[in-house]
């Protein structure tokens, strides 16, 4: 009770507050998450914006967790709170979001400021950011599944280059393992995201895409149960039950976090992991410091290497009250200054391509050049507004499969018929 | 007892339960009926509001993952309130007798109740880690079995996970209010039963139980209600997983929530309610409270 108190207190107040600066404009809104040090850096941005521009921008923090980060959105956006003007989503929420008329077309003032949209990586804008013909978001930061691997323990027991295939690397690991394990008895070929989330599904995507399959076709049927996709998930079980290069608990607790720490304190040849992990591997302290390389997913014979798409994009209320000045901060956080500025002070690999030729990163994070063609042919996931119910239905069969209830097939025929309800049930 | 005869003490009476009564209204009866008004709607963030009546419990009845859950939540229940409730009754007649350091001990149980059940759960999940949890290491430093076990990595291994860190955490409550029961039953009772020269077992089920079943009623309502709805534990250590066979209702309702599909959501946390309701009701027939309850 007094908690409630307490926030009608400052709701007042800030009612009063904004009452009494209406004339001289008072602050948009600007609602993040994310981790301490990344909300500090913001607070920095909008500095910078508020000197450049006049606009003040009060930031409102969010917590850490994405899931929270998401409902702390939905209740003012779902309410038609006038705050927050400006906020950042999960590439995965924007069709939700989009659908459920919260986020403000950006189209008019893209036109009228003349900003060009060719500056983003090919296809993401189409991927990610279109809703019905209108853009309703533009791309902060670009993450895509990459492979890291022991250059040290490479060159130690293995000859020749990266694996490009599956098999390759499954021949990698079982050599590395033999002699590795001599020393480490815990030593691992291949740590990947298997837990049952929603890195699962992307997981799951750059195995089946990598092998021909798909989980939309062309005309935008689920097509879960593809007999390409039944192979490269029954490839995920053979990892961990047949070959045994990944650990037993990848299906229960491997998340980006445990797979970033196994690879880290030295137990694994190769980690599929984001873009991230690259900043912290080869941060003072870590053990495998100067001894990581980076390169793209393998595939299978035949596929194509694929690498799946996510990241943070950053968009509009559409009951805010202040959209011009909205707008003004959302084209200021994807300038090109400020990208680069992301990715020096955050490891955030930017958006948009010119960043990565600027003298800064080319010099400071020279491995993003490599990266940039990752990003160009990263795989999206469905685009859809119960793109999540859809996810947690495929994660659940995908974990069956996984841990050995289910085969393969079994599992994505439940998926599919799964899947097809809910498509029955939420399509508009 | 002339307390309610005079309409004044009558009038002070109500006056007392009233914030009481007003805190049932605001924080209970209200969104009881706010979820279940919320129940009949397709409630989509993205789709119009449209009022369907019982189309989503409808929906209930051919959602396969629905039954799955409930099938996990009844079978919960029935194994550890039975562990529960026999492990508790053991610790409050130890508790109960005259030892050495009672207090300390009694304190000591108290323990596991008294820690906040994601700190609880987050510890068992670390106990249960494949590569550095204490189970495996435990396991390995009594070269016991061929290598770490993945302890959540089955079903039947993940649902007995659940049980014990359940039973760890919650056995504490049902020994502290059996105490407080057995507290009220007065020793000369006993030292009767003795001089007529009866047996201890014959002491526990002549005595003992039937004083102690309107508060073994109350405990089993209590930890009913809470393990049939139980989210925190199992969000923490296995988020229902391996797939899914370790959802419980609420944390099935509670991803619809998350998901925006209020509509559905609530239809789950309705027949969550219900079935407490249900199993109250029983617990007050046959648990000794026939005066009270009529």
């Amino acid at each position: 009770m007094r908690r409630l108190g307490t926030a009608a207190l400052l709701a007042a107040l800030v009612i009063v507050a904004c009452a009494g600066e209406t004339e001289k404009r008072g602050p948009i809104t600007l609602m993040i998450g994310g981790a301490p040090a990344e909300l500090d850096y913001w607070e920095e941005v909008i500095g910078a914006f508020t000197r450049e521009s006049g606009i003040a921008v009060d930031l409102m923090r969010q917590p850490t967790d994405t899931d929270q980060r998401r409902q702390s959105l939905v209740v003012p956006l779902r309410a038609g709170e006038k705050n927050p003007d400006v906020f950042l989503m999960d590439i995965i929420w924007i069709g939700q979001f989009a659908a459920s008329g919260w986020l403000e077309p950006l189209d008019a003032n893209i036109a009228t400021h003349g900003f060009d949209l060719n500056v983003f990586f090919g296809r993401i804008i189409e991927f990610a950011d279109r809703y019905e013909g209108h853009v309703v978001a533009l791309p902060v930061y670009i993450d895509a599944g990459l492979l890291y691997y022991r250059k040290d323990i490479f060159e130690d027991h293995v000859t020749g280059r990266v694996p490009e295939t599956w098999t390759e690397l499954i021949e990698y690991c079982r050599v590395a393992q033999r002699r590795q394990r001599r020393l480490q008895p815990g030593f691992w070929g291949f740590v990947w995201q298997g837990a049952q989330y929603e890195g699962l599904v992307c997981t799951f995507l750059e195995f089946a895409l990598s092998n021909g399959g798909q989980l939309v076709d062309r005309s935008g049927n689920l097509t879960l149960d593809d007999p390409k996709n039944i192979e490269a998930l029954a490839f995920m079980r053979d990892l961990i039950a047949t070959y045994k290069v990944s650990p037993p608990n990848t299906y229960t607790e491997m998340k980006e976090e445990e797979v970033r720490t196994f690879f880290e304190s030295g137990e694994a040849l190769f980690e599929r992991n984001w873009p991230y992990a690259w900043g912290l591997h080869q941060a003072d302290g870590s053990p495998v410091k100067g001894k990581v390389g980076i390169a793209l997913l393998p595939k299978f014979e035949g596929g194509r290497q694929v690498a799946a798409l996510g990241g943070w994009h950053v968009g509009m209320s559409r009951s805010s009250d202040r959209k011009d000045d909205a707008y003004a901060l959302i084209e200021y956080i994807v300038s090109k200054d400020v990208q680069i500025g992301f990715a020096l002070n955050l490891g955030w690999n930017p958006a948009r391509q010119d960043a990565y030729d600027a003298p800064e990163i080319v010099e400071n994070l020279p491995h993003l050049i490599q990266l940039k063609h990752v990003f160009r042919n990263a795989a999206p996931r469905p685009n859809l507004p119960y793109y999540s119910l859809l996810s947690r239905a495929l994660q659940a069969e995908l974990s069956k499969a996984l841990s050995g209830m289910l085969t393969a097939e079994e599992a994505l025929k439940n998926a599919q018929a799964k899947g097809l309800e809910i498509v029955e049930t939420y399509e508009e | 007892m002339g307390l309610g005869s005079r309409s004044g003490d009558r009038r002070t009476a109500y006056l007392f339960i009233l914030p009481l009564a007003a805190f049932i209204l605001v924080f209970i009866v209200i969104p009881v009926i706010g979820t279940f008004w919320t129940s009949l709607f397709r409630e989509v963030t993205y789709l119009e509001s449209v009022f369907n009546f019982l189309g989503n419990y409808r929906r209930l009845f051919s959602d396969a993952n629905f039954w799955q859950s409930m099938k996990f939540t009844l079978l919960f229940v029935a194994v550890c309130l039975p562990i529960e409730l026999f492990l508790g009754l053991v610790f409050a007649l130890i508790l109960n007798e005259k030892l050495p350091a009672r207090g300390v001990l009694r304190a000591a149980v108290l323990v596991p109740w008294a820690i906040p059940t994601i700190v609880a759960a987050r510890t068992w999940e670390l106990i249960y880690n494949y590569s550095y949890g204490l189970a495996n290491y435990v396991l390995a430093a009594l070269h016991i079995g061929s290598g770490p076990v993945n302890w959540l990595g089955t079903p039947l291994s993940a649902f007995g996970a659940l049980v014990i860190a359940d039973v760890w955490k919650t056995t504490p409550f049902v020994t502290i209010i059996l105490l407080a029961g057995l507290q009220t039953i007065p020793e000369q009772i006993y030292e009767q039963a003795r001089v007529d020269g009866t047996v201890f077992y014959q002491r526990f089920f002549k005595i003992t139980l039937p004083i102690l079943r309107p508060v073994i009623a109350v405990a089993l309502i209590f930890r009913s209600i809470d393990t049939i709805r139980i989210l925190d534990l199992i969000y923490v250590v296995t988020d229902g997983g391996p797939g899914g066979s370790t959802t419980s209702l609420s944390l099935y309702g509670y991803k619809f929530f998350n998901e925006g599909d209020f509509g559905y959501g609530s239809a789950i946390a309705v027949v969550v309610f219900v079935m407490a309701a249900l199993l109250s009701v029983i617990y007050l027939r046959v648990g000794g409270f026939k005066g009270v309850v009529e």
